[in-house]
């Protein structure tokens, strides 16, 4: 285990024989990985038990992204292979976020409906949201409930959500 | 220092014998029948093997992105519910399942590069090692499960004291054991028990495969010239230790 061969990367076009020619890192390189590797845990678990609110995720996914970073460039080669591998890898990384980023935005600004008023709501204020279903106004027939041409009732508040006012039977 | 694998062929072998394999383009395949027909040479098939399996580890990643998009959305609406439940996770057991994988990343590491270096008792020992430490991991993960099961902490509606189940559950769970955790605790263990579950599958099949590369190896399949296999199987095994990178923190590490 003292073999230190440290081969800088090739361009595996630069030999006809069509042999592979794939970088080889030492041991001692490796264990530095693993070491640092710990310490890194070491740290996410230390900070954990530090109180800092919102910060507390943002800084155990900072931490082990560095570690992911590590495993994914030297245990697993990424950083001396085919460049076009990385490529995949940060390509399915990319479509991770999309997926986090659209999805905890939209689940995350979530109203709620107020049966009683029949408009969005948002829970921690009580405000309306925004885009959301407006407060019916009286404002001719067309907005009472009637039976539309295909024979739905249609227009104005809910049943049994007449705010007071008189509506058409 | 290039590695050559020029050394590999005797001159035996670069005349094809008659029949089927008399075409030329056959030649020198036959000195390393670890090079298939269809390749020219193995730095084409070498890359072929790397390209086909970081698109497989780019498939898992969003494989896995689906229940970590679920535990995102989930943490956001209940927050409290997550902080109480996490603390019911035991850190000791967590911390030393994450060494443990991290070290097992390295013995796989080394054994790759044992392969590439022509070495094959290293290569095996390396193997060996990496083997027992997702044995030790899925050994600590059964001690884990038993608690939760014991406690009561259990995925969805079975959480609790469950009497349905045909007592199944009402026999493992004690309801004087059972912590009180906030409003939707439950969703956290169900996102526990799947997240880890499927890891712990991930981990099983990597068991598997393992094994099978470490008996081919014993069967002296592997070389410096092809060790390609090793390397496939090590790639695998260090995305079931990302796997576990992550999930770390966000189960057990919550505030």
């Amino acid at each position: 285990m003292s073999d230190t061969t440290h081969s800088a990367s090739h361009d595996q076009h630069a030999h006809d024989d069509g042999a592979v020619h794939s970088h080889i890192s030492s041991a001692r390189f490796y264990v530095g990985i693993f070491a640092t590797l710990v310490v890194l845990t070491v740290l996410t678990v230390g900070i954990s038990y530090i109180h800092l609110g919102a910060l507390n995720l943002a800084v155990a996914i900072v931490i082990a992204s560095i570690k992911a970073s590590l495993v994914v460039m030297f245990f697993m080669h990424l950083r001396y292979d085919n460049r076009f591998n990385a490529l995949i890898f940060v390509c399915s990384l990319m479509f991770i976020g999309v997926f986090f980023a659209y999805t905890l935005n939209d689940t995350g600004h979530r109203g709620e409906v107020d049966v009683e008023q029949g408009t969005e709501f948002l829970p921690a204020d009580g405000k309306a949201a925004p885009g959301g279903m407006p407060e019916m106004k009286d404002e001719g027939p067309a907005t009472r409930r009637h039976e539309s041409e295909h024979g739905a009732q249609v227009g104005g508040p809910l049943p049994d959500q007449d705010q007071g006012k008189k509506t058409p039977p | 220092m290039s590695q050559s694998a020029s050394t590999a062929e005797s001159p035996a072998s670069v005349h094809p014998p008659s029949g089927d394999h008399a075409d030329s383009h056959d030649e020198g395949h036959h000195g390393r029948p670890w090079l298939a027909h269809h390749f020219d040479t193995p730095a084409q098939q070498f890359d072929a093997a790397k390209l086909g399996m970081w698109a497989f580890l780019g498939q898992e990643l969003l494989f896995f992105s689906g229940v970590f998009v679920c535990y995102g959305i989930f943490r956001n609406w209940y927050p409290a519910a997550f902080s109480g439940a996490s603390h019911e996770l035991n850190r000791v057991m967590g911390a030393s399942n994450t060494i443990v994988l991290l070290f097992s990343s390295w013995t796989a590491a080394m054994a790759v590069r044992a392969a590439q270096l022509g070495k094959r008792s290293q290569t095996t020992g390396f193997l060996v090692v990496t083997i027992a430490c997702a044995f030790v991991f899925l050994v600590v993960k059964y001690f884990e499960y038993q608690h939760k099961f014991h406690l009561g902490l259990l995925p969805g509606k079975y959480y609790g004291h469950p009497t349905d189940g045909g007592g199944f559950f009402a026999a493992i769970t004690n309801p004087e054991e059972t912590p009180h955790l906030p409003y939707k605790a439950h969703i956290f263990f169900s996102l526990y028990f799947v997240m880890t579950g499927i890891h712990a599958l991930h981990v099983i099949v990597g068991i598997g495969v393992l094994i099978w590369i470490l008996k081919r190896n014993l069967n002296r399949e592997f070389s410096k010239e092809f060790f390609t296999p090793v390397d496939l199987v090590a790639l695998y095994w260090h995305l079931v230790d990302l796997i576990w990178i992550y999930l770390f923190p966000l189960l057990y590490l919550i505030d």
